[in-house]
């Protein structure tokens, strides 16, 4: 499968998929104006992804900031990794700075309103 | 009839009572509607605001029809000026409130009003004026020769090029430098230089402008001490000028990690609301017309957005407002999180979640007004407190 990789700009994130190495992730920050465009071709990846996945997929989500646009998307991410971890094992490891206890509280929302298996990491 | 209008309203839509600085807020909706632009920050000077400050005009000037040759200028004039105050900030230990480096932009649709201020020692007074004095004294090549007879003498102290600077803005103005002393006490002075960049050469229309606008920025500057208000912004906003001023409050909060974290979140969802949901009553194009500003008091900040809203829209987003302050803590998450997952409207307008999210991170009340302004739009003011 094709890896999905995408730069980051001053409003966009980072994005890893890559199904050959075993490496999802999305980092930096995530404010774009139209979340719904910048979100269709990770979430159209993610669904062709889910036809044959991987044993184990752990996705990273080392993001400083999104806007609640994002946080949308970012459901609907979320959403599609849920149904890969009907078949698979799917992992979400959340990372939040110390002192941005937002972030942290939007990583627990999440994991209370989708059943994956959610770690929060420190950093 | 305006004022029947307007006490109509009021009763149903005005939730103003705890919205603090009402009157400023309203005398900078007043300044908005005339002035296109105008960016005025207050405070401890680096190089990441000043970047931003840069990088802020720079989208705004790219926006605007004006010739290249004024862009240059108007650039080359705020690179030095901002340098400047950045130099000599550091000339003081202790800085105290009404001691802040200043630095003000503005424009109108005749021309731009470069202004910075910093506090200096009363010692210093007679050779920056002895120095602006010549400057002014010079015309255009004269000021090219006296630019290199400086550069080469080096003569100016090695904190140096502060000369050079003057003399390089006056070159890039094409005008006069204005300028003024005020006292702090006994020791310190505050210093303001104030630049009209001219493509053409009336002295004496110059003149005359020169003193009123710099009048008009030391009576602005009295009320940015008064009601601790550390930046503005008025123009045009997009995801750009947005980016911007995000920029700036990193740098300005940079001390302050989990406050500036939290800062920069309800800022982005303020003015990302402006630039999705604002409308555009004005012939400028590139985004909507708003105003920002941030306050400081007793330890709290006071974050600031205005804009005009179209008027059949007013009802609905009132609704929202007081239907969001009325939640309790445990309501306001049981509401983020179903309009987070309700994926059955797919149009990034409505989300809904931009309110509800800066309800529950600013842990406060929303303060809001609605201004009616004619029979098509209103002037939306949210104040949130930090």
């Amino acid at each position: 499968m094709d890896i999905l990789k995408i730069e980051k700009t001053s409003d966009t994130p980072n994005v890893t998929l890559d199904s050959t190495n075993n490496l999802f992730e999305f980092s930096y920050r995530s404010l774009p104006e139209n979340a719904i465009d910048f979100y269709n071709p990770i979430l159209d990846w993610i669904e062709e992804y889910s036809k044959n996945p991987n044993n184990e997929t752990v996705v990273d989500f080392k993001l400083e900031y999104f806007n609640t646009a994002s946080a949308k998307q970012i459901a609907k991410v979320l959403l599609k990794l849920l149904e890969i971890s009907k078949k698979a094992k799917v992992k979400i490891n959340w990372y939040y700075d110390k002192n941005d206890t937002d972030m942290l509280a939007s990583g627990q929302r999440y994991s209370k309103l989708i059943n994956l298996e959610f770690e929060f990491i420190e950093i | 009839m305006n004022m029947l209008f307007l006490r109509k309203i009021g009763k149903t839509k005005m939730a103003e009572s705890k919205f603090a600085n009402l009157d400023f807020s309203l005398s900078l909706f007043d300044a908005m509607q005339k002035d296109n632009l105008s960016y005025i920050y207050r405070g401890i000077f680096n190089q990441q605001i000043t970047d931003s400050i840069l990088a802020l005009t720079e989208t705004n000037l790219q926006t605007e029809e004006q010739s290249s040759k004024m862009k240059k200028r108007v650039y080359a004039i705020m690179v030095e000026g901002l340098q400047n105050v950045t130099r000599h900030q550091n000339e003081k230990k202790i800085i105290d409130e009404d001691n802040l480096g200043l630095f003000v932009i503005k424009r109108t649709e005749e021309r731009y009003y470069i202004t910075t201020g910093n506090p200096t020692e009363k010692t210093s007074i007679p050779v920056i004026s002895k120095l602006i004095k010549k400057i002014n004294s010079l015309d255009k090549d004269e000021l090219k020769v006296y630019y290199k007879q400086v550069l080469n003498e080096g003569e100016l102290s090695n904190k140096g090029g502060a000369g050079l600077g003057l003399i390089d803005m006056a070159r890039k103005s094409g005008n006069k430098l204005s300028y003024r002393f005020l006292d702090i006490d006994d020791v310190n002075t505050y210093f303001y230089l104030h630049t009209i960049p001219s493509l053409s050469n009336d002295e004496n229309e110059f003149k005359k402008i020169a003193k009123n606008s710099l009048d008009n920025i030391v009576e602005i500057h009295n009320t940015l001490n008064k009601e601790d208000i550390r930046l503005i912004y008025n123009g045009i906003l997009n995801q750009e000028s947005l980016m911007g001023l995000l920029h700036t409050i990193e740098g300005h909060m940079s001390d302050i990690p989990d406050m500036k974290n939290k800062m920069f979140y309800i800022v982005l969802e303020m003015l990302q609301n402006i630039v999705k949901h604002g409308n555009n009553p004005t012939n400028h194009e590139g985004g909507n017309p708003g105003i920002f500003f941030i306050s400081q008091k007793n330890g709290e900040y006071l974050l600031n957005t205005g804009n005009y809203i179209s008027i059949e829209k007013v009802d609905a987003l009132n609704e929202k407002m007081e239907y969001v302050n009325s939640l309790t803590d445990i309501e306001l998450q049981d509401y983020y999180a179903s309009s987070l997952m309700d994926f059955k409207i797919n149009d990034e307008k409505k989300t809904g979640l931009g309110i509800i999210d800066l309800r529950i991170k600013s842990t406060n009340k929303l303060s809001y007004y609605f201004k009616p302004i004619n029979n098509k739009y209103q002037f939306f003011a949210l104040q949130i407190k930090l």
